[in-house]
């Protein structure tokens, strides 16, 4: 079932965008700016998995491998990859690259980047498996891994914490202390806290000739533009305004009433973006009666996700149950559909009773930073009230909320957005609920087997079928619960050609009229 | 005077004492820390526990508190966990902005609710009184932010004459300096304005029925003089004393206001470091707020002895 507004929006298509625009032609010249609403928590592009910092640092800096527009890996600052039949090793050719220092890229600087990540980065996971990192000449690299890991370059390419190559003598840094020097089109050049970040066009910077044109975070970069400012705006409004006024020629995300308003309006141009993320409810399964699967499928049958999207989205949303995107690799079909989106009351209290509850104080955790959770929260609190649980709402901020999480007590359910999980595929996702520190805060033996059969098999039939069982546990258990995926509109001023809407506003690529 | 200056200085330091130990303990009873602010939305508990092992802040508090104060007594603020930036040097680089906002925003309303209650006061039930009080309470009634807004659309987005935020440092450009100001500093200026205007009002009527303003009238004195140099500048005395205290609401209202107006100023810099658990930043940022406001409260009650012969605070 899709369910969205039609907005008349200009099509979020992926499909590869033609290379050689007039503008290229009359060299790079002028300058963009871009609004976001946060500023980056750090421009350590390895540590952090803040979407504000990815916005800037994958203008900065490249990784081994990157995503295309299909959210796929390709090679990136790496030729390609030959990867040994037993799956143990991996031969990096790497391309030409050059960093911003002036420096050429070697191998040294990789293995040491690699090395880095394994100490700092915010998915440093990814270079458990690694033995060790060799490298026989300045432009091949080999990776060793202890165990087969399928999903290693999966890992690498992620832009959720970007595994960017810095050079050498920044690796022995530790995090939040390098100086942000990468091998990507836009090099930067200050950051002015509460203000902006200004990048300007890398004169030297090393096209990847492999490709024809600009593809995901992969592909041809070529940057039209002579510098970019990226501003902080915290205030909705005011970025809407700024748009509208012409001072910012590239909005992150414009909200959706906005969007609707301006749709008609001949200066700019909205983008949207289906799916962005995941609305989730997160469930604590060592709280009673959340302890209790009966208990936890009276949750699923009672909650109206339609409303729930409806309300916490503006109207912005499809539903969808899977735990992969639909018409990705690891998508899993109807598995656990028929436990989707119930929305039956009567049986919601016939599990309720089956479960014994006798109106336990059930806490449902949320946070007033991100609205989409704060609504999510009030619109659920109100549904299970209506099925007579006792539900009490505790609503904080972004920081307090989270920490409240990774506490085994003080809340029974906590709403969160999914965004560049499900994106990157299924390892972060089905990560997220195994492990030595699930969120559930209670391990769950067969979704740690899927994990295991995902992470070490060979075969993709194999891992495609460890995320099925997966996503049928999710439903089958009730571990949490998935409300629908969420869009995102950005906006553009029409100056700007050849934009095309992925998960950061890209500005290699397009130019300005 | 100066005598009477240096005791209110030294009184200070407790209650800058206090803020500084409220400041740190405030930051270890509120939940969350830099570290998830860091790794970001997704991260997980493991990835947490190994950022917030490598932050250094899985430190004892005792150790931290011994750092902090140790630090203070010689002049450093600590360093920022997020801005690789030294607290003092943060907090110097936005003062000029948010200063700049607070002192035009406070020129605004004072110059413009002290008009208008002169002139309400002068022509006391007839129209203009009402128009004049019924401004001023829409000014007070009217919330900074949606205001903010409102002016943004029309000053920025439908006449173009202003820009919709950010700040042009006055040494820079004085005229983008003046226009980054006017549309943050004239939403910061209009409640306050509102209360300028209520008390002025209330004070000039009360002066106005004196005898030396009667007597100055009987003389054949212009009624401008006897507003102007006689009556205001009686009416003042109060008006000063609130000018303390809407210095301080200013000065808190900036937080909204940068906010609205994407202006990198020290509200800003506060409530981000609070949001985003910056602890440095949070205790240095308190502690200079409350610095800033005993500084302040003392101009005030230094400025009022000025504009009254009769108060002689160092005799007292």
């Amino acid at each position: 079932m899709l369910t969205r507004r039609n907005l008349g929006l200009v099509a979020g298509g992926l499909s590869l965008t033609r290379l050689g625009s007039p503008a290229l032609a009359q060299g790079p010249r002028g300058q963009v700016v871009m609004a976001q609403q946060a500023q980056p928590p750090t421009l350590d592009a390895q540590v952090t998995t803040a979407q504000a910092s990815r916005n800037i640092s994958l203008h900065i800096h490249e990784t081994l491998f990157a995503r295309d527009e299909a959210g796929n890996p390709q090679p990136d600052l790496a030729e390609g990859v030959d990867i040994a039949a037993d799956g143990l090793t991996y031969r990096f050719s790497l391309r030409e690259a050059r960093f911003h220092n002036g420096k050429t890229m070697t191998s040294a600087d990789v293995k040491a980047s690699l090395l880095r990540y394994g100490r700092v980065g915010g998915s440093a996971f990814i270079m458990q498996p690694v033995e060790a990192i060799d490298t026989p000449d300045p432009r091949t690299v080999v990776v060793r891994l202890k165990e087969p890991s399928p999903g290693f370059i999966a890992g690498i390419s992620s832009p959720r914490a970007p595994c960017a190559i810095i050079p050498e003598e920044e690796a022995g840094k530790e995090a939040n202390r390098v100086e942000v020097i990468g091998t990507g089109p836009f090099r930067f050049v200050e950051f002015r806290p509460d203000s902006h970040v200004r990048l300007s066009r890398f004169g030297d910077y090393v096209q990847n000739t492999r490709y024809r044109g600009m593809d995901g975070f992969a592909g041809r970069k070529v940057a039209n533009v002579q510098d970019i400012l990226i501003r902080f705006v915290p205030e909705a409004g005011a970025r809407t305004a700024g748009l509208q006024a012409g001072e910012m020629q590239i909005l992150e995300a414009i909200a959706v009433p906005a969007a609707e308003r301006l749709k008609n309006d001949r200066n700019l141009q909205m983008h949207e973006m289906m799916p962005w993320s995941f609305q989730t409810l997160m469930l604590n399964h060592v709280m009673p009666p959340m302890d209790n699967p009966v208990f936890r499928r009276a949750l699923q049958a009672a909650l109206d996700l339609e409303e729930i999207m409806a309300i916490s989205t503006d109207g912005l949303y499809r539903m969808t149950h899977g735990w992969q995107h639909p018409g990705t690799t690891y998508f899993a079909g109807d598995v656990g559909k028929p436990l989707y989106n119930i929305n039956n009351k009567d049986r919601a209290r016939a599990l309720l009773r089956e479960a014994n509850y006798r109106g336990e104080e059930i806490i449902l955790l949320g946070d007033s930073s991100f609205s989409n959770h704060q609504a999510t929260i009030v619109t659920a609190t109100e549904q299970l009230r209506s099925v007579g649980i006792n539900i009490r709402t505790v609503i904080t901020d972004w920081p307090t909320a989270f920490s409240q999480r990774t506490q085994r007590t003080g809340w029974h359910a906590w709403a969160l957005m999914l965004g560049i999980e499900p994106y990157e595929g299924p390892y972060g996702v089905v990560g997220f609920f195994s492990g030595h520190a699930p969120v559930q805060h209670a391990r769950d033996e067969v979704i740690d087997d899927c994990q295991r059969r995902l992470s070490t098999s060979l075969a993709e039939v194999d891992r495609k079928k460890a995320v099925a069982d997966f996503q049928a546990r999710m439903y089958d258990q009730a571990v949490a619960i998935k409300c629908g995926d969420v869009g995102i509109v950005q906006a553009t001023r029409a100056q700007v050609r050849d934009y095309k809407p992925y998960r950061i506003p890209r500005m290699w690529g397009i130019s300005l009229a | 005077m100066l005598r009477y200056a240096a005791r209110r200085l030294l009184t200070a330091l407790p209650v800058l004492l206090i803020v500084s130990l409220l400041s740190f303990g405030i930051v270890w009873i509120v939940p969350g820390d830099v570290a998830a602010e860091m790794a970001g939305p997704t991260a997980t508990a493991e990835e947490l526990a190994r950022l917030r092992e490598r932050l250094g802040l899985t430190r004892p508090w005792h150790e931290q508190l011994v750092g902090w104060y140790g630090a203070l007594l010689q002049g450093d603020l600590g360093e920022s966990i997020l801005l690789r930036q030294g607290v003092g040097s943060a907090i110097v680089e936005r003062l000029p902005v948010t200063l700049s906002l607070t002192f035009v925003a406070l020129a605004i309303a004072f110059v413009a609710g002290t008009g208008l209650g002169t002139l309400a006061a002068v022509r006391v039930g007839k129209a203009a009184d009402r128009a004049a009080m019924g401004t001023a309470l829409i000014g007070f009634s009217l919330p900074d932010f949606w205001l903010g807004l409102v002016l943004v659309y029309f000053f920025a987005v439908v006449l173009g004459w202003l820009p919709t935020g950010g700040y042009v440092p006055f040494a820079q450009d004085p005229l983008g300096w003046a226009r980054s100001m006017l549309l943050p500093a004239a939403t910061l200026a209009l409640s306050q304005m509102g209360l300028f205007a209520r008390m002025t009002r209330a004070a000039m009527l009360e002066v106005l029925r004196q005898d030396y303003v009667r007597t100055a009238r009987a003389k054949g004195m212009p009624g401008w003089v006897v507003v102007g140099k006689h009556a205001l500048r009686n009416a003042l005395v109060p008006v000063v004393t609130v000018a303390g205290i809407a210095c301080g609401v200013l000065l808190g209202g900036a937080v909204v206001i940068e906010s609205v107006f994407s202006l990198p100023g020290v509200g800003r810099l506060i409530v981000g470091a609070i949001q985003r658990r910056d602890y440095p930043v949070i205790q240095g940022g308190l502690l200079l707020t409350a610095t800033i406001f005993v500084l302040v409260n003392l101009a005030v009650d230094l400025l009022y002895a000025l504009l009254d012969p009769r108060i002689r605070h160092g005799r007292r």
